[in-house]
């Protein structure tokens, strides 16, 4: 009788607690595999130090919101996912380094970044050898996605590459519409980093700009890392221009800016997505005042969809600049998750997923934080968005934004 | 119990209950180490059999509820109330092409679709074809309302006035609209593609390429009406509202 209750109250307790704990591991976020469930990972490629590295650090958190947000929801059953974060320092070589990194790690099923057009033009091959899927929250360079010669034949070069954000196609038209149309500027003086990013932003702005009718009142170039311009100010306030475009970073337009305004040229200073960064004013000062950038997308204070997500990212107390490519950034981590939801079934990864995983990203519709999620027969978002930026009491107010319905 | 420790003498006898016929009262007793408290198993065993089943019904009980509890799906909050979307959010407007036939050689009718796919309904104050030196002019005119779900097809008429400065070939031109809901009021720009950059620059092309061999720019007798839609700007109630260099402000 002794042994018969004791070996009932035993095997009560034993099976209370195991059960206890195999029902404790489902919401493991740290488990992996001790868990019991498969582990994926999400890579991410961005500059994380050195140049760029707010935007950079912005797109590894956004990441990292979404890979919790689907960790804690169960999004995908029996996979646990973590996120993997190499720095490419903006350099394309570290891009292609880290890349290779990436796929040859069988637990990466997908990629987010990177940050810089130049490092992605690295990378692209890398992954598309391996059939892994990347998707760029930040791209804006055309041919990334639509080949060398997309102005007069689009030809989708690698089928593993997608970009969240819209192109330089549509940015460099923006705004030059609205420094002719809007601003009334008439003579720009144009400048790029000589990078495939500021250069070819810098050209589609100027054809757009002179198509409308603007004058180029002159041109020259930086290089990345330079930090005294005093001969391009001179040759700025030289040209009598009324407006300066920059095609590049707010590494060096944040210094170009104060050294032009100090020098007495009392013109704004004009970019893109790539100054359009608190750093940029921080680092500017007064001097930014009424300096403008187009960025892609809409402000994320007017996107009902991205509250939640700015409120996540503030309460983690990750780094970077979330408003540049942030929600962007989630919503391109989450494409793979979904995608990878539709491939790994019970944790249980086939011999071909990373290949179905490309397949399922192409099919991708949902409502992200920052917009509608879809891409087209290129690999580019259908969600066209865009807006210009302008300092004001030293902040980044939206001026107009806009989407292209092509 | 195992354990390193002092060895305590011997003395502690094991307890014993009447039910207990397991208990032989001349066996050895264990060694016992330290003055612990009596074990679960001693306690256990000092029950009758009438409280042991009754321990063990609930034990089993409160598992049962436990797994049910864990194994059940995790409890869904309440959805949030949704917030109010921006009306640009909810709000496109598609080119659907030249209505036939031109009303003159520097009048062109475009015909658009407005939707509005979520939310409450969005009235558009305003549509304006963006570059100085053409009017614009819509059918419905504004402001009108578009409810969720549904389309209104629209023409704008536009109208070249100035060709001075007016560039002919447009590459990405826009409507600027201003459109409200409950939320806020909104400047937008929706962008339009080829087809509709093709007619638009066909149109201007139409009116402007024989003025612009003259010396001065050409003004064309539609201005009056430019005149006149500035002066109704005001008499609209929602423009009071707008800030004037600020294109988007909650309302």
């Amino acid at each position: 009788m002794r042994h018969r209750s004791l070996v009932i109250l035993t095997s009560v307790l034993t099976t209370g607690a195991l059960t206890l704990t195999a029902c404790g591991s489902r919401n493991d976020n740290k488990g992996g595999g001790s868990s019991g469930k498969t582990e994926v990972i999400i890579g991410v490629d961005a500059p994380l130090t050195g140049q760029n590295s707010a935007t950079g650090l912005g797109i590894q958190g956004g990441v990292q919101v979404a890979v919790d947000d689907a960790n804690k929801n169960n999004l995908v059953p029996g996979v646990t996912f973590k996120v993997q974060a190499l720095d490419d320092k903006a350099i394309p070589a570290s891009g292609q380094q880290n890349a290779t990194q990436l796929v040859n790690n069988d637990k990466v099923l997908g990629v987010v970044g990177p940050l810089n057009s130049g490092v992605a033009t690295q990378m692209q091959q890398v992954f598309a050898t391996a059939n892994l899927v990347e998707i760029s929250p930040s791209n804006t360079a055309p041919e990334l996605t639509q080949g060398k010669n997309w102005q007069t034949k689009k030809v989708r070069p690698f089928k593993t590459y997608f970009r969240t954000a819209t192109t330089d196609a549509l940015q460099g038209g923006f705004a030059a519409d609205y420094a002719y149309n809007t601003l009334k500027k008439k003579n720009v003086f144009v400048v790029d980093d000589k990078q495939t990013y500021g250069a070819g932003l810098a050209k589609l702005f100027t054809a757009g700009f002179t198509k409308a009718g603007g004058k180029v009142a002159g041109t020259d170039h930086v290089n990345t890392g330079d930090t005294d311009f005093s001969a391009l100010v001179t040759k700025i306030k030289n040209s009598k221009a009324d407006l300066v475009y920059y095609g590049g970073q707010y590494d060096e337009s944040e210094k170009l800016t104060k050294q032009l305004k100090d020098g007495g040229a009392k013109v704004p200073l004009f970019g893109g997505d790539g100054m359009f960064s608190d750093t940029y004013i921080q680092t500017a000062g007064k001097t930014a005042e009424g300096d403008l950038a187009t960025s892609v997308g809409q402000p994320v204070d007017t996107l009902a969809s991205a509250q939640d997500f700015i409120k996540k990212y503030k309460a983690a107390g990750l780094k970077g600049d979330y408003g540049t490519y942030g929600g962007y950034s989630y919503d391109a981590a989450t494409a793979i998750i979904k995608a990878i939801g539709n491939v790994v079934k019970d944790g249980k990864i086939p011999s071909d997923a990373r290949a179905q995983i490309v397949d399922q990203v192409g099919k991708t519709k949902f409502d992200g934080v920052a917009g509608p999620v879809a891409f087209d027969q290129y690999g580019d978002t259908t969600n066209k968005q865009l807006t210009v930026y302008q300092v004001t009491n030293g902040k980044w107010k939206a001026v107009k934004s806009g989407t292209f319905n092509g | 119990m195992s354990g390193i420790g002092p060895v305590e003498p011997a003395g502690h006898v094991e307890a014993h209950t009447e039910d207990d016929s397991d208990a032989r009262p001349d066996a050895p007793q264990p060694d016992v180490i330290g003055t612990d408290s009596p074990r679960l198993t001693d306690r256990w065993h000092t029950l009758t059999p009438r409280t042991r089943t009754t321990v063990l019904a609930t034990a089993a009980a409160t598992l049962a509820a436990a797994v049910w509890l864990l194994a059940a799906p995790p409890p869904t909050t309440p959805p949030k109330e949704p917030s109010t979307p921006w009306p640009s959010t909810t709000t496109a407007f598609h080119y659907k092409g030249v209505a036939d036939p031109p009303a003159t050689a520097s009048t062109r009718d475009f015909r658009f679709d407005v939707s509005v796919h979520d939310g409450p309904p969005v009235t558009v104050w305003d549509i304006n074809a963006a570059p100085a030196g053409v009017h614009t002019s819509t059918t419905p005119p504004t402001a009108f309302t578009v409810r969720a779900g549904t389309t209104h097809h629209i023409t704008v008429r536009i109208t070249v006035t100035h060709c001075s400065g007016l560039p002919l070939n447009v590459n990405l031109p826009f409507l600027d609209v201003t459109l409200r809901n409950t939320h806020a009021i909104q400047h937008y720009s929706f962008i339009f593609g080829d087809r509709y950059s093709r007619d638009l620059s066909e149109l201007l092309h139409t009116a402007c390429d024989a003025t612009r061999a003259l010396p001065s720019p050409h003004v064309q007798p539609e201005v009056r009406v430019l005149t006149m839609w500035t002066r109704r700007v005001p008499a609209k109630p929602a423009e009071s509202d707008l800030p004037p260099s600020s294109p988007s402000t909650t309302s």
